[in-house]
C-alpha cells in the first residue's frame, strides 16, 4: 500500500510539473507569433518625428493636412487674435472646455491647448469615428451652425469642433480633437512626435 | 492536500463540470464528438510493440502543423512579386519583429518534413506496412509525399534568390522535354518566355493555398485509412486476430492516453530539441537547408557557377542527370524525366509488387534484408552524387545506382517469392535485433555509401584549395572593431555599395552609436535614421563606369566567408593593364578599384616570370600608404567583422536564444520522459 500512495504522489508531481512546463512553452511558442504583429522596424521608422517648416505659414491659415506624424493627417494653424478671443467667448457650448481628458499633453492643457498660444497643432482625426474633420476656420455663420465661432466640422457624422479642437456639446463625438506631443527647433521648425524642446 | 482532492474526487461534480458534461452531450446529440474520439483515439487500439521508428507518423504532424503556421505568418510579410520578393524576405528577417525566427523555423521545417518522411517510408519498407489490408495508406500516403515535393520545389521559388530562379528554371524546363507538345506547355506553366513575376505569383498562389488542402485532405484520408485497418508493427501480424473476452485486441493499448501522453511526447520534446538546435544555432545548415546562392537575388543574366537542387531533391536529380542516351529519336532529357519521375511512380505500386507470404523484414529472408540495404545504399548515394558537379566516373556510378534502385522494386515480385522466410510468431514481440546487428547494419551501410563514393570522389579541386585564404576572427561583442569598420564602410564602401536591407537606427542599436553621432557623422546624404543605407548611385552609370553595377553588399557576409572578404580586400595590386591600374588576386580582372590604396599603398604582384597571375606573390611597398601593413590589416578585419556582422544581425542575440530554449526542451524531455516511464506500467 505505500508503494501505491507514494505512486501517486510521484504520479500527481509529475502529471503537475510537466502540465505547467508545457502550458509554459506554449506561451513561449506563442511570443514570436504575437510579436510579429508589432509594428516592424519599417513602420517605426515611417512613424518616427517629423519635422515641418512653419516659416511661411500666414496668420488665420491652416498649414494641412500634412500626411505626416504616424501617417495621420496634421493641421497646423496660426490663430490670430480674433479667433483666440472667439475661442472662450462661451465655454457653456463645449463637451470639455478646460480639456479634462488626456486628449493633449501636459503643456497643451490650457486655454488654448498649445504650447503658444497663436500656434494650434492637432492631429486631423474626429475622435467618433476616426473622419477627417474639414476647416472652417471664418468666423461666419455656416449651414450646420448659425452661431459658428471657426472650427472643424466633420463631413460623416457632423462632429463640431472649435479652433482648440474642442468638441461641441450636442455632437456625435464626446471627446475633443488629439493634440499630438510636439516641439520646436528654432523659430521655424516645428517638430511632431517629439515632446522635448531641442536646442538646434 | 490529500484529503481535500479525496473529497472531490467523491464528491459529485461541480456546477462547473456538469456545466461541461452537459455542454458536450449537448454537441453529441448533434455531431458524433465522442464516437470521433473514441474511434480516434481513446478506443483505438494500437500494438503495445511500437519501436523508434514509429515516432516519426506522429512528429510529421508535429512538422506540418509547424509549417502550417509559421506559413500563415511568413505570408503576413512576404510581398510575392519579382520586384518586391527578395528585398520582402530581408524585410522578415530584418525589421520584422521575430520575423528571422519564423522564417528559419519554415526554412528548417522543410527540411525537417522531408527527413521525418524519409525515415517514415522506411519504415513502412523495413515493416511491410504497406501490404494487404494497407495498400491505400501506402498510396495515401505516397500521394502526400509528391505533393510535399512540389510543395517543397515551388516554396523555394518564393524567396527569389539565384537558387530560387536557376533551379526553378532547370525542374519547369524538363516540361519542355516532353514531344511535340514541350515547348508550348513550358511556356505555358511559365505564363512567359522565360521564369517570371507571372511564375512566381502563380507559384505563391500554387504553395500557400491550393498545396496545403490538399496536403490536409491527403493526411486526413492517410489517417482514417490507417484507423480503419488499424496500424501494423515491427512483427507485421495482425493484433485483431488475438483478442480478449471484452474484445480489445489482446496486444492493444488505447492510442489515447498510452501512445499521446506516455510514450510520443518524450519523442515529439526530442525531436523539438534536435529541430529548434538547427533553427537557433545552425539554420543554413553547411549551405543545405538554406544555400548560399539564395543570398543573392535572383539574375535571369547570370547562372551562378553550381545549381544544386535541395537536398530532398537530390537523389532524383541525380537520376535525372543519370540517362544521357537518346531513344527512339527522342532527348535524352525526356528519358531522364520519364525516369525521375518514375522512380517516384513506382513507389506507388510497391503493395503489389510484394508477393512474400510475411510483412516484416523480421521474418522475410534474406533476398529481402539485402534488396532493402542495397536499395538504402543507391539512395544514399544517388543523394550524395546530386549535390556535386558530374564527370564521366560519377555519372557512370549513378547510371549504376539508378539501375540498383529500379531493381529493388522490379526484382521484387521474384525474391520475396522465391526467398525462404520464417514463421511470425502468434504475438507481438519486444526487440528483435540485437545492439551488435544493429551497429553491424549501420556500419555496413555506410560502407555500402562511403566507398562507392570514394571510388569516383576527384583528387580534391586543386586549382581552387591553392588560392588559400587568411584567416580573420570576427566578433559580435567587439563594438569598437564593429563602429570602427561601420565607419570605413561609410567612409570608403557606401557611395558605390548599398546596404539595402539594412536600417540606420538598428545598426546604430546593435552596435551601440549614439543616433546623433550616426546622423551626424555616417549619414551623408538627407536620409534619416529609421532609413535603409541606401545611396544615390544610378545603377546604369554604375555599369558604365565599371563594366557591372557594384552590388548591394548587406548579405555578402553570407555569400562569402569572412576568411574570403579579409583575403580579397588585401589581395589587390598594381596591374596598369586594367582601366583602374588595379587587379585582383583572387578574383581576377574584377571591376571593382582598390578603394582602400590610399591606406594600404602600392602593392606589387611577382609572378616569377610566370603569365598566370594567379598564384603570384604579392608585396607591399613599404611607406606608399597612409598605415602601416598591420594597421591596415586591422582596417579590413574590422570592416570584414561589421560585413559579417550586417549579413545576419540577429546572429548573436539568435544564439541567445537558443541556449535558453535548448535548456527549456531539456527540462520538458526529462519530465515527459519520467511521466511516460511512469503511467507506462499501467499497460505492461
Amino acid at each position: 500500500m505505500t508503494d501505491d500512495s507514494t505512486n501517486a504522489g510521484r504520479r500527481r508531481f509529475l502529471v503537475g510539473s510537466t502540465s505547467v512546463v508545457g502550458a509554459v512553452g506554449v506561451v513561449g511558442a506563442a511570443v514570436p507569433f504575437i510579436g510579429s504583429w508589432n509594428p516592424s522596424a519599417k513602420a517605426r521608422a515611417a512613424g518616427a518625428p517629423v519635422r515641418i517648416d512653419i516659416s511661411r505659414l500666414q496668420v488665420g491659415e491652416m498649414l494641412g493636412p500634412i500626411p505626416a506624424w504616424r501617417g495621420r493627417p496634421i493641421f497646423v494653424i496660426k490663430r490670430s487674435e480674433e479667433l483666440l478671443e472667439a475661442l472662450n467667448e462661451d465655454p457653456g457650448r463645449l463637451t470639455d472646455p478646460d480639456s479634462e481628458e488626456p486628449e493633449q499633453p501636459g503643456y497643451a492643457q490650457n486655454e488654448y491647448r498649445s504650447r503658444t498660444p497663436d500656434l494650434m497643432v492637432l492631429i486631423g482625426l474626429c475622435p467618433h469615428l476616426f473622419c477627417s474633420p474639414t476647416p472652417h476656420i471664418e468666423l461666419r455663420p455656416q449651414p450646420f451652425d448659425e452661431e459658428w465661432r471657426g472650427g472643424f466640422f466633420c463631413p460623416c457624422h457632423g462632429s463640431r469642433f472649435d479652433l482648440a479642437g474642442r468638441v461641441y456639446s450636442g455632437s456625435p463625438s464626446s471627446r475633443n480633437m488629439e493634440v499630438p506631443p510636439y516641439s520646436f527647433e528654432g523659430e521655424s521648425v516645428l517638430v511632431i512626435g517629439i515632446d522635448e524642446e531641442t536646442t538646434a | 492536500m490529500s484529503d481535500s482532492n479525496n473529497t472531490n474526487d467523491t464528491a459529485k461534480p461541480g456546477r462547473f463540470m456538469s456545466g461541461l458534461i452537459g455542454l458536450r452531450d449537448w454537441t453529441d446529440a448533434r455531431l458524433p464528438i465522442v464516437k470521433a474520439w473514441n474511434t480516434h483515439m481513446g478506443q483505438y487500439y494500437a500494438p503495445k510493440n511500437f519501436n523508434f521508428w514509429y515516432f516519426f507518423g506522429i512528429i510529421s504532424l508535429v512538422v506540418l502543423v509547424i509549417q502550417l503556421l509559421t506559413g500563415i505568418w511568413l505570408t503576413m510579410n512576404y510581398t510575392p512579386s519579382a520586384e518586391a520578393a527578395f528585398a520582402s524576405v530581408e524585410y522578415i528577417m530584418r525589421d520584422v519583429e521575430w520575423g528571422w525566427l519564423l522564417r528559419y523555423m519554415h526554412s528548417t521545417g522543410a527540411s525537417a518534413f522531408f527527413v521525418v518522411i524519409y525515415i517514415h517510408m522506411f519504415r513502412g519498407l523495413m515493416y511491410g506496412s504497406y501490404q494487404k489490408p494497407r495498400e491505400l495508406i501506402w498510396v495515401f500516403g505516397m500521394a502526400i509525399y509528391l505533393v510535399l515535393m512540389m510543395e517543397g520545389f515551388m516554396g523555394y521559388v518564393l524567396p527569389w534568390g539565384q537558387l530560387s530562379y536557376w533551379g526553378a528554371n532547370v525542374i519547369v524546363s524538363l516540361a519542355g522535354a516532353i514531344p511535340v507538345i514541350g515547348d508550348d506547355l513550358l511556356i505555358w506553366v511559365r505564363g512567359d518566355y522565360l521564369i517570371s513575376g507571372a511564375t512566381l505569383n502563380r507559384f505563391f498562389a500554387l504553395h500557400v493555398v491550393a498545396m496545403p488542402i490538399v496536403l490536409i485532405a491527403l493526411v486526413v484520408l492517410h489517417l482514417l485509412a490507417l484507423h480503419e485497418v488499424g496500424s501494423n508493427n515491427p512483427d507485421g501480424i495482425e493484433i485483431k486476430k488475438n483478442k480478449g473476452p471484452d474484445g480489445i485486441p489482446l496486444d492493444g493499448v488505447p492510442f489515447h492516453p498510452y501512445y499521446t501522453m506516455y510514450h510520443d511526447l518524450a519523442g515529439i520534446v526530442l525531436f523539438l530539441f534536435v529541430f529548434c538546435a538547427i533553427v537557433f544555432f545552425a539554420p543554413e545548415m553547411g549551405g543545405y537547408f538554406l544555400e548560399v546562392s539564395n543570398f543573392q537575388e535572383a539574375n535571369s543574366l547570370k547562372t551562378p557557377e553550381h545549381v544544386p537542387p535541395v537536398w530532398y531533391f537530390t537523389p532524383f536529380y541525380s537520376m535525372l542527370r543519370a540517362v544521357t542516351y537518346p531513344l527512339f529519336g527522342i532527348d535524352a532529357k525526356f528519358w531522364g524525366m520519364l525516369v525521375m519521375f518514375g522512380a517516384i511512380a513506382v513507389l506507388f505500386v510497391l503493395p503489389w509488387l510484394d508477393k512474400s507470404p510475411v510483412r516484416s523484414m523480421r521474418y522475410k529472408g534474406w533476398f529481402s534484408r539485402g534488396a532493402l540495404m542495397m536499395f538504402l545504399m543507391s539512395f544514399f548515394v544517388l543523394g550524395v552524387l546530386g549535390t556535386q558537379g558530374v564527370s564521366p566516373a560519377k555519372t557512370l556510378m549513378a547510371q549504376f545506382m539508378t539501375v540498383i534502385y529500379f531493381a529493388y522494386f522490379f526484382a521484387m515480385p521474384w525474391y520475396t517469392r522465391m526467398e525462404k522466410t520464417a514463421q511470425p510468431p502468434e504475438r507481438v514481440t519486444g526487440r528483435f535485433i540485437s545492439i551488435p546487428q544493429l551497429l553491424g547494419s549501420i556500419l555496413l551501410l555506410i560502407l555500402l555509401v562511403v566507398l562507392p563514393l570514394m571510388l569516383v570522389s576527384e583528387k580534391a579541386e586543386a586549382s581552387e584549395a591553392n588560392l588559400t585564404l587568411e584567416h580573420v576572427e570576427t566578433s559580435f561583442d567587439d563594438k569598437g572593431s564593429l563602429q570602427r569598420g561601420f565607419t570605413t564602410y561609410m567612409n570608403y564602401c557606401s557611395s558605390c555599395h548599398e546596404l539595402g536591407y539594412a536600417r540606420f537606427a538598428r545598426t546604430a542599436d546593435d552596435l551601440e552609436i549614439p543616433y546623433e553621432l550616426v546622423v551626424e557623422n555616417l549619414i551623408f546624404d538627407d536620409s534619416l535614421i529609421g532609413d535603409l543605407i541606401t545611396n544615390s548611385m544610378s545603377k546604369d552609370h554604375a555599369e558604365a563606369w565599371f563594366g557591372a553595377a557594384p552590388p548591394d553588399l548587406t548579405l555578402i557576409g553570407r555569400v562569402r566567408t569572412p576568411d574570403w572578404l579579409y583575403t580579397y580586400l588585401k589581395s589587390f595590386y598594381a596591374d596598369e593593364s586594367r582601366q583602374f591600374g588595379t587587379n585582383n588576386k583572387i578574383f581576377p580582372n574584377v571591376g571593382m578599384p582598390n578603394v582602400l590604396h590610399e591606406l594600404q599603398g602600392d602593392v606589387i604582384c611577382d609572378a616569377h616570370g610566370e603569365e598566370d597571375a594567379s598564384h603570384c606573390e604579392l608585396s607591399h611597398v613599404a611607406g606608399t600608404g597612409s598605415l602601416n601593413e598591420a594597421e591596415f590589416d586591422t582596417v579590413v578585419a574590422e570592416l570584414v567583422n561589421f560585413l559579417y556582422y550586417i549579413g545576419e544581425p540577429i546572429r548573436s542575440r539568435r544564439q541567445e536564444i537558443g541556449i535558453w530554449v535548448l535548456a527549456f526542451l531539456g527540462v520538458l524531455y526529462i519530465l515527459t520522459a519520467l511521466l511516460g516511464r511512469e503511467f507506462s506500467k499501467d499497460y505492461h
